[in-house]
């Protein structure tokens, strides 16, 4: 297969780094009275940022000793500390591609990572960084840069309060939106914020900005994405409900569409004409049409292939050694494997946010299907969503309700009328059942029953 | 009181889903629906979008919670369309909760420190905090009895309500803001607010079932469910409300 186009536009193999502090624009964080951010010359900086890397190694070294972690996450924070820049050095001169949006971004970027290895001859695999392990912080974004310095292209999964700094600071040549919904308000006050914020990194960047890959059917989104330099659109036959009550523009009240193309009759704000389309398993682009065979169930990871299809596409990947290698990608991050806690073959599914349950909930088959509540930080300390999920579709089948907010679930699905059984405990809610079963979980059960059947 | 017949549906209205509905609001609506139903007493939801018209003939409405413009937009288009101050009126019972309360008072900031008028239902105005209060929220209510008084939330807002002489708190705070001055929420009349957001009513059944007995001015047969009580007992305790305290109220 010959190696495509990567990296050919602005850094071209081997005149690549070394002059990174030349690149670097000083981060929001740095202030005059901070001693340690203050960065008199180039030299000092780089000697700065290597020693901070060496003790973020450390850390991360003690942490995976100690067994308190993988380190990822330790290393990054170690790291901004000592170096308040490392994010905008650790991005400088490298192709950028960034993921972004409330569902789907792990999976999207694993079949972006698949896409763009299968472009490269498997010797120079080393050529490409990602979060494979979903550290989307600017502290895991910062620790797994810092562990592959010599990698030209880095495909980051980005959390979407992070997309601003790292067009400012990356440059990247793509950014990928997926989608903006509710997520998390405990921590996210209004999505609509989210949306702004976006826009704002784009108009910044101006005619230097990326090329933005955009969910034409996201009102939020759309409002975004149409400040970038250029826009490819992309319209899913997914089933997820849009968040955007009012018009990003204008703030008319935006009625749910009943034809699936929404306009905001105020200002003329409208869905775009997409440059690829998805409906019923195939991907539309121009007369090209692609019916990728994904390991992954559920139309709407037919979409998150597009979305990986269109970026490839802008990275230089030729789109049919593109969609080759994204049909061999297999539970990305855990989700959709198999595993066996116990005597129990378990099928992991991840489910966030509403939007995460409407597209999960309906693959989830299996009689018992075992649902894991969590509340923790990283799931959301507040539970109210589990009234904006539509429980009654288990009509007929029996739920095991776990995890620590078992009990929330439980009054949800006795108002849903939907047999269940509180197993508060998460091993031997998975673990009692002894036949193939399904499990949706919120972040911490699932990242649980993953070191479980790690075991 | 509207003219309502005992034989008819109970007809409750979802107030602007798509605006204030941003965290399970729509479980309020869920919950009084079974809670009837359980009871052998017919409802109708009622779900009406910005851009239609409300009915001015239903028996109870419900208002969730909703970011800014949201709020801003919902208050200006309920106070044009004017069919929930009619209705209130006639004696229809109303649950404003979390951005929904704020727009029941007489006015609210909102996050660019603009003053907007409310529907003047509940005798409040809401002023922006400094900080925001995200968390747990338990009080307790004197419109209810014993155990049941104890509410349990969580609420995520950014407003400061003072109660005018029309207005009695819902319930005074054991853990949380509510209102920023040891009260949660305002009852005027058969309207009542709090800051418990989203399905307040899943966690509360009394207070469900003191809204739909308002509605059908009698009282409802109690019904029994281990879970909720047990959901009780877990957020109440997670909020520092102890089986004792619990039990002295």
């Amino acid at each position: 297969m010959p190696e495509a186009s990567l990296g050919k536009e602005r850094t071209p193999l081997g005149v690549r780094r070394g002059s990174y502090d030349d690149l670097v624009q000083p981060m929001a964080t740095s202030t005059p009275t901070d001693v340690l951010a203050s960065e008199p010359s180039a030299a000092s900086g780089r000697t700065r940022f290597t020693l901070a890397k060496a003790a973020g190694s450390l850390a991360a070294q003690v942490s995976r000793l100690t067994g308190r972690g993988s380190g990822v996450s330790i290393r990054g924070q170690v790291i901004l500390k000592l170096d308040p820049n490392a994010l905008g050095k650790s991005l400088a001169g490298r192709r950028v591609a960034v993921v972004s949006g409330t569902n789907g971004k792990t999976t999207t970027t694993h079949l972006l990572h698949a896409a763009v290895l299968a472009a490269l001859d498997p010797a120079a695999s080393d050529r490409v960084v990602s979060n494979d392990d979903g550290a989307n912080l600017a502290q895991g974004l910062t620790s797994t840069l810092a562990m592959s310095p010599d990698a030209d292209t880095a495909l980051l999964e980005t959390d979407e309060r992070v997309v601003g700094e790292v067009v400012r600071l990356g440059r990247p040549d793509v950014v990928v939106l997926l989608n903006c919904s509710r997520d998390q308000l405990d921590r996210n006050h209004e999505i609509a914020a989210l949306s702004a914020g976006w826009r704002e990194a784009f108009v910044a960047a101006g005619v230097g900005g990326p090329t933005v890959v955009a969910n034409a059917d996201d009102p939020l989104v759309v409002w975004a994405a149409s400040a970038a330099r250029r826009v490819l659109w992309i319209s899913t036959d997914s089933r997820r409900s849009l968040d955007a009550g009012l018009c990003p523009r204008c703030g008319a009240p935006l009625p749910p569409a009943d034809d699936g193309v929404w306009a905001c009759s105020s200002c003329g704000l409208s869905q775009p004409e997409p440059d690829y389309v998805v409906a019923a398993g195939e991907i539309r682009h121009g007369d090209r049409r692609y019916r990728p065979s994904l390991r992954l169930p559920g139309e709407f990871n037919v979409g998150n292939a597009a979305f990986a299809l269109a970026a490839a596409h802008v990275l230089g990947v030729d789109p049919d050694t593109a969609i080759e290698a994204m049909e061999s990608v297999q539970a990305p991050a855990g989700r959709f494997a198999t595993v066996r806690i116990g005597d129990t073959p378990a099928t992991l599914m991840l489910a966030k946010n509403p939007a995460g349950w409407a597209e999960t909930l309906p693959l989830a088959g299996t009689d018992p299907v075992v649902l894991a509540i969590d509340s923790a930080a990283a799931d959301g300390r507040d539970v109210s969503w589990l009234w904006d999920v539509d429980y009654e579709q288990l009509h007929g089948r029996t739920v095991i309700a776990t995890g620590p907010r078992a009990t929330d679930l439980a009054v949800r699905l006795t108002y849903a009328d939907v047999d269940h059984v509180v197993v508060p405990d998460l091993e031997s809610a998975v673990s009692d059942i002894g036949r193939p079963v399904d499990v949706v979980a919120t972040y911490t059960p699932f990242q649980q029953l993953r070191k479980m059947s790690a075991r | 009181m509207t003219a309502r017949t005992p034989t008819d549906d109970v007809r409750i209205v979802l107030v602007y889903s798509s605006l204030l509905g941003i965290y399970g609001d729509r479980g309020n609506a869920m919950v009084l629906a079974r809670r009837l139903h359980w009871r052998g007493e017919r409802a109708r939801l009622i779900a009406v979008e910005p851009g239609r018209v409300l009915p001015d003939d239903a028996d109870l409405y419900l208002l969730g919670g909703g970011e800014d413009a949201a709020q801003v937009s919902a208050a200006n288009a309920m106070r044009l369309d004017g069919a929930i101050n009619r209705a209130v009126d006639r004696g229809a019972v109303v649950l404003a909760v979390c951005a929904g309360y704020q727009i029941a008072g007489h006015r609210f900031t909102d996050g660019n420190g603009v003053d907007h008028a409310g529907l003047g239902l509940l005798d409040v105005v809401t002023e922006r905090s400094a900080h925001r209060a995200v968390g747990e929220i338990a009080s307790y209510s004197d419109i209810l009895s014993g155990d049941d008084g104890w509410l349990t939330g969580f609420e995520n807002h950014g407003g400061l309500t003072r109660l005018g002489a029309s207005a009695r708190a819902l319930g005074r705070v054991h853990a949380g803001i509510g209102n920023g001055d040891g009260t949660d929420g305002a009852v005027t009349g058969r309207v009542l607010g709090t800051y418990a957001h989203g399905p307040v009513l899943a966690r509360n059944p009394a207070l469900a079932d003191h809204l739909l007995e308002l509605v059908l001015g009698r009282p409802l047969a109690p019904v029994a469910c281990a879970e909720v009580g047990q959901l009780r007992a877990e957020r109440l305790a997670k909020a520092g409300v102890t089986e004792g305290l619990r039990l002295s109220a």
